[in-house]
């Protein structure tokens, strides 16, 4: 094993694992800011430090704190601490761990080497995925049914209904989707997305599978527990569902695994249904050949990016109302130089590797950041759209979503494998 | 003669709609409106930035209670009890003690009211006889870290101003 190996080793793993408990805190602030803006408030945009907000970003910072300090507390009719303790761990862990073999930039190679850029390099893929998030319920049956008592346990209930119901249209709907790549390696799948269909139209599964990308992103809300499916923490009916016996550190993890299950299963989306990290009419070999005119079109593209949010920063970041000296002002002020600061930063490393570099094996690593910058982009949107949906659609009623799940989705997507499956033999 | 009926149209039931997803990603355009515009500028969203900027507070608005005077600044309660009898939350304690004056007989010599208590509904300023009490203060943001700074006291009740003129009070149905 190479220094090269233990090194791609370390920032693979570290990029599984760091990189979904930050967009814990980029999805919360999304939720939050996002839902006040669909509502017209203007949600947490007050906490700050030496006056910088960061758009509401230390409002996360603040609430983390809070929860740490909080009372942890065991209620004294709980007889099994043990899974009372294990439940919220699973949850997390579960969520982490199917992020795994996500791949987040093409098969870099490297001194004649290939690395497959997941964080556990496997073509297990997307039956690890199942098979992972197929555990995560069982954390939340486990808390219900420790926490012993109604709220929690019908919460533990619902969810357990839910996702066995709604895992087999999702199931149903990958299967498709695997009839059409033929293979169950999320690499792969990524790779095929990069050819073009008609020599001009990016290959993406959501133009492959119309039907199956409907079905896949109702079945994975669902398995997310997100609203219109959140019915095992219905506020309205049961509390907190699942949760409600849980506070201080072990609530802070049930949250943080919502949220990573949450950008889990939107990384799997993009990846099945939305070509993963490729970049729309540029594959890998397409990039790695022109990578110096790319390198152009970057240098050239992101200061007038930048010029665009500058100005959006000046014009959004100040009080509405009369205000002495307005600090908001101020704030902004350094907030476009960062901006700027990081643009030049950015020209200077692109310059390098123009001037130095280019036409080896840096052309490799730079097509990998493109793709890993890209998949995280794509990521975010996918986030976005959980959140959008949150805040637009009323929740379902139970008997609803079990007739949604079983009446429709079931024999729709069936259908979509029979109609696959023809279609793909016709091809052949 | 029949009864006239007034049909209303009941939606949901046209194939479109059973389809659901059409609706949802109708609603979904109208909050990504909601969204984006409020996102490219936020000075358009319908919020008041409170502490710095208070709401306007008309003359019917039933803030905190106060007491009035005479143009000679003498209490002009009489210790009827009408408000402490009406008040449902049994907010007010009164003491009746001997005037002096040749004005009435009675006066209070205490005049408890229990903000934590109140409930704001009014009543007491509806009972007064006298026009004694009033709840056109403006004040609508009452806070302390105490019970006993909750309690106002006659002094306090006294000292307290309108925040109105005569006519704008009248004005709001008084």
């Amino acid at each position: 094993m190479t220094l090269q190996d233990i090194i791609l080793i370390i920032i693979r793993v570290a990029f599984g694992a760091f990189v979904p408990l930050c967009f814990v805190a980029v999805s919360v602030w999304m939720e939050r800011r996002g839902a006040s803006f669909i509502q017209d408030r203007s949600g947490p945009n007050r906490a700050n430090i030496l006056g910088f907000r960061a758009g509401g970003l230390v409002q996360n910072l603040a609430d983390a704190v809070k929860l740490f300090f909080k009372e942890d507390v065991i209620p004294g009719h709980i007889k099994h601490k043990f899974y009372f303790v294990l439940a919220p761990i699973i949850v997390c862990v579960t969520a982490l761990v199917s992020f795994a073999v996500v791949p987040f930039a093409d098969t870099l190679v490297l001194g004649g080497k290939e690395y497959l850029m997941q964080a556990i390099p496997t073509d297990l893929g997307i039956l690890w995925f199942l098979a992972i998030v197929g555990f995560s319920v069982y954390g939340i049956i486990l808390a219900g049914w420790s926490s012993h008592s109604k709220y929690g346990m019908l919460g533990g209930l619902r969810a357990a209904a839910q996702t066995i119901s709604y895992e087999i249209p999702m199931v149903l709907a990958i299967i498709s989707l695997l009839v059409v790549y033929g293979t169950v390696s999320l690499n792969e799948m990524a790779q095929f997305q990069g050819q073009l269909l008609f020599g001009f139209i990016p290959m993406w599964g959501v133009l492959l599978q119309p039907l199956g990308v409907i079905i896949f992103i109702i079945a994975a809300f669902a398995e997310a527990n997100r609203v219109p499916f959140d019915l095992a923490e219905g506020e309205s009916e049961l509390v907190a569902g699942y949760h409600v016996e849980y506070s201080g550190l072990k609530f802070t993890i049930f949250f943080m695994g919502e949220y990573v299950a949450m950008f889990a299963s939107s990384a799997i989306i993009v990846t099945l249904y939305f070509g993963g990290y490729q970049i729309p009419w540029f594959n890998t070999a397409t990039l790695i050949k022109y990578a110096v005119p790319v390198t152009l079109l970057l240098m050239i593209v992101t200061p007038v990016a930048a010029k665009f949010i500058a100005a959006w920063i000046r014009k959004n970041n100040v009080s509405h109302y009369e205000r002495e000296n307005d600090p908001r002002v101020r704030e902004a002020n350094v907030y476009i130089k960062i901006v700027w600061g990081t643009v030049i930063l950015l020209e200077a490393i692109l310059f390098l590797y123009l001037v130095f570099a280019s036409g080896g094996a840096a052309d490799n690593i730079l097509v990998a950041c493109l793709q890993v910058c890209t998949f995280l982009a794509k990521t975010t949107c996918m986030l976005f759209v959980y959140v959008w949906v949150r805040w637009t659609l009323p929740r379902f009623r139970y008997d609803q979503l079990q007739k949604l799940g079983w009446n429709v989705l079931l024999p729709l997507s069936l259908l979509n494998i029979f109609v696959t499956s023809a279609i793909v033999v016709a091809l052949s | 003669m029949s009864i006239k009926v007034k049909t209303i149209v009941r939606n949901g039931r046209s194939w479109q709609e059973r389809l659901y997803l059409i609706e949802v990603f109708k609603g979904m355009a109208i909050t990504f409106r909601h969204f984006l515009s409020n996102f490219l500028d936020n000075s358009k969203l319908a919020v008041r930035h409170y502490p710095e900027v208070k709401p306007e507070i008309t003359p019917r608005w039933r803030g905190r209670h106060r007491l009035t005077t005479h143009e000679d600044g003498t209490i002009k309660c009489v210790a009827c009890y009408m408000c402490q009898t009406n008040c449902p939350a049994q907010c007010i304690q009164i003491e009746a003690g001997e005037r002096g004056d040749d004005r009435t007989e009675k006066v209070p010599v205490k005049f408890d009211i229990d903000l934590l208590e109140c409930i704001y509904c009014g009543y007491c300023v509806e009972a007064c006889p006298m026009d004694a009490i009033r709840m056109d203060t403006g004040i609508f943001s009452v806070t302390s870290s105490t019970r006993e700074e909750m309690k106002m006291s006659i002094d306090q009740l006294l000292a307290t101003k309108g925040a109105f003129s005569e006519e704008e009070y009248k004005k709001g149905g008084a």
